[in-house]
């Protein structure tokens, strides 16, 4: 590591690295490992969005403890946010796959329950997909 | 001025390169993207619709506009309620005398007899009658008490799409049992109507979500659109792809429409041949290439692949043109066509080491 021919010194003759090479390893590993687990396949999600029907009820941080109560057309379903993860807790629908569908967590995941029109979707700052098939 | 001479030549200028890309990505960053997302309620289910590039005002407009002949063509095709297609439904089960039929509508049916002459039969848009008896005719449906008997009679009144007649602007049934129901053809008979639609209003990049079936039009910006495929059992994607422009993707899965009883899961899927939902498969995703109705081949083509036999799957995608495909079986089992093998990149570590390719 002494000899990194980087560093060579235009006026010196001796290779030995410079501040400033220490400081570009240093980032360069402080960063590899941030973008490593930023990008690496999932993405834990920062943000949640909620929908009912076609608008946009609201965009909510996820490391929250909370209870939201949205209003569809058949009825209150009841949405828990519970420190960077959320679930359906309750429905009006009789199905109860919005419900059973349990936590959501990383970026991109979304539920929904069709008969209350309501939507969650999960945001992180680089989204790994752009839509779900499913 | 030595010191100073000194700071530049020890810290500035071993990093002169790596700050110029510390400028370039952080540049990146925090420009923010010309992208335009709306959701809505029709065919039963959710449609999302993004557009990428064009001023918010006009993307806006050219959603209005195709969620609005979404809407209309949700409304004339609908299997239960009142409808064109309801309407020609009544009329069959009634008897044989020929009514009139829009042109639009005339041209769908055709091109869903034909597709189901190609799949033999799996794919048969003619068991109204069957879907109905399952209790899938209703938003919100509940478990069904199985009544055999009536089963039996509408297999074996062999409803087909062969049954129907158009001529002059005119259809008929020879059947009484054919009841056409499109559940399996018109979401993604509506994804090449949009990307018709996109297309034509110069919109350059979009992606078009109908209850999981999706169409790509352009690009993400630099990078190709990506979609994540879900897992059948799990909340999160199995599994994601870049979906080029013009292509499709379509899943066919048990856990979209289903009910349990007695601890067995009966789906929305129905076998034509026996009458009962397909069972042994979770889901089955299809990739379609760009052609004309690569939306409505993203729907269709993967019941017959889902409701045959293990070892007549390969079969079926031949039969249905259908190269890209990926198969989720009840026992964890995964067939992967090789070719769809190298355009899918797994995010479920699990899963990945269940898959086994499928020959073709």
């Amino acid at each position: 590591m002494s000899r990194l021919p980087y560093s060579s010194d235009t006026s010196n003759s001796h290779l030995k690295p410079l501040i400033g090479d220490w400081l570009v390893i240093i980032i360069s590993i402080v960063a590899v490992f941030f973008m490593f687990q930023q990008f690496w396949s999932f993405e834990h999600a920062s943000q949640l969005r909620i929908r009912q029907g076609n608008k946009i009820i609201g965009t909510y941080d996820l490391n929250q403890t909370r209870e939201l109560h949205i209003k569809g057309p058949i009825g209150e379903s009841i949405i828990v946010i519970n420190q960077g993860k959320v679930r359906f807790k309750q429905s009006p629908c009789h199905n109860q796959y919005c419900v059973h569908q349990g936590w959501l967590s990383h970026a991109g995941e979304v539920a929904i329950c069709l008969p209350n029109q309501v939507s969650l979707q999960l945001l992180g700052a680089k989204n790994t997909y752009d839509s779900l098939n499913y | 001025m030595r010191w100073k001479e000194a700071l530049t030549k020890a810290i500035v200028a071993p990093m002169r390169l790596f700050l110029v890309f510390i400028f370039f990505f952080l540049a990146g960053c925090s420009k923010p993207e010309p992208l335009y997302n709306t959701q809505s309620y029709i065919f039963g289910t959710l449609v999302d619709i993004t557009i990428y590039g064009e001023p918010e005002p006009r993307a806006q407009e050219v959603s209005n506009q195709i969620i609005h002949g979404f809407q209309d063509l949700h409304n004339r095709l609908h299997a239960w309620r009142p409808s064109e297609l309801k309407t020609l439904n009544d009329e069959f089960s009634r008897g044989n005398s020929p009514v009139t039929i829009a042109p639009d509508i005339a041209v769908v049916l055709s091109d869903a007899t034909k597709l189901s002459i190609q799949s033999k039969g799996a794919f048969n848009p003619a068991i109204g009658g069957l879907i109905e008896a399952w209790g899938f005719h209703h938003d919100e449906f509940h478990p069904i008490k199985i009544d055999e008997t009536k089963i039996k009679n509408l297999v074996h009144a062999n409803p087909q799409m062969t049954d129907i007649m158009i001529k002059d602007g005119k259809i008929s049934s020879n059947n009484p049992a054919v009841q056409v129901d499109l559940g399996g053809y018109a979401k993604g008979y509506a994804l090449d109507i949009a990307l018709a639609s996109l297309r034509k209003q110069g919109v350059k990049n979009a992606l078009v979500n109908i209850g999981g079936n999706i169409i790509a039009l352009g690009k993400h910006g630099e990078k190709p659109w990506r979609v994540g495929i879900q897992h059948p059992r799990k909340p999160n994607a199995i599994a994601t792809l870049d979906l080029e422009s013009g292509w499709a993707i379509g899943t066919s899965g048990d856990y979209q429409r289903f009910f349990e009883l007695n601890g067995k899961r009966y789906c929305h899927i129905i076998d034509p041949a026996t009458g009962y939902p397909a069972q042994g498969v979770q889901a089955v995703t299809v990739l379609i290439p760009p052609q004309i109705n690569a939306g409505t081949l993203s729907d269709v083509t993967s019941k017959p692949i889902f409701i045959a036999k293990p070892e007549a799957r390969a079969e079926a995608a031949k039969a249905m043109g259908v190269e890209n495909y990926l198969v989720i079986e009840s026992n964890n089992k995964i067939l992967v066509s090789p070719t769809m093998a190298k355009r899918l990149t797994w995010l479920d570590s699990l899963a990945a080491k269940h898959v086994t390719s499928a020959l073709q």
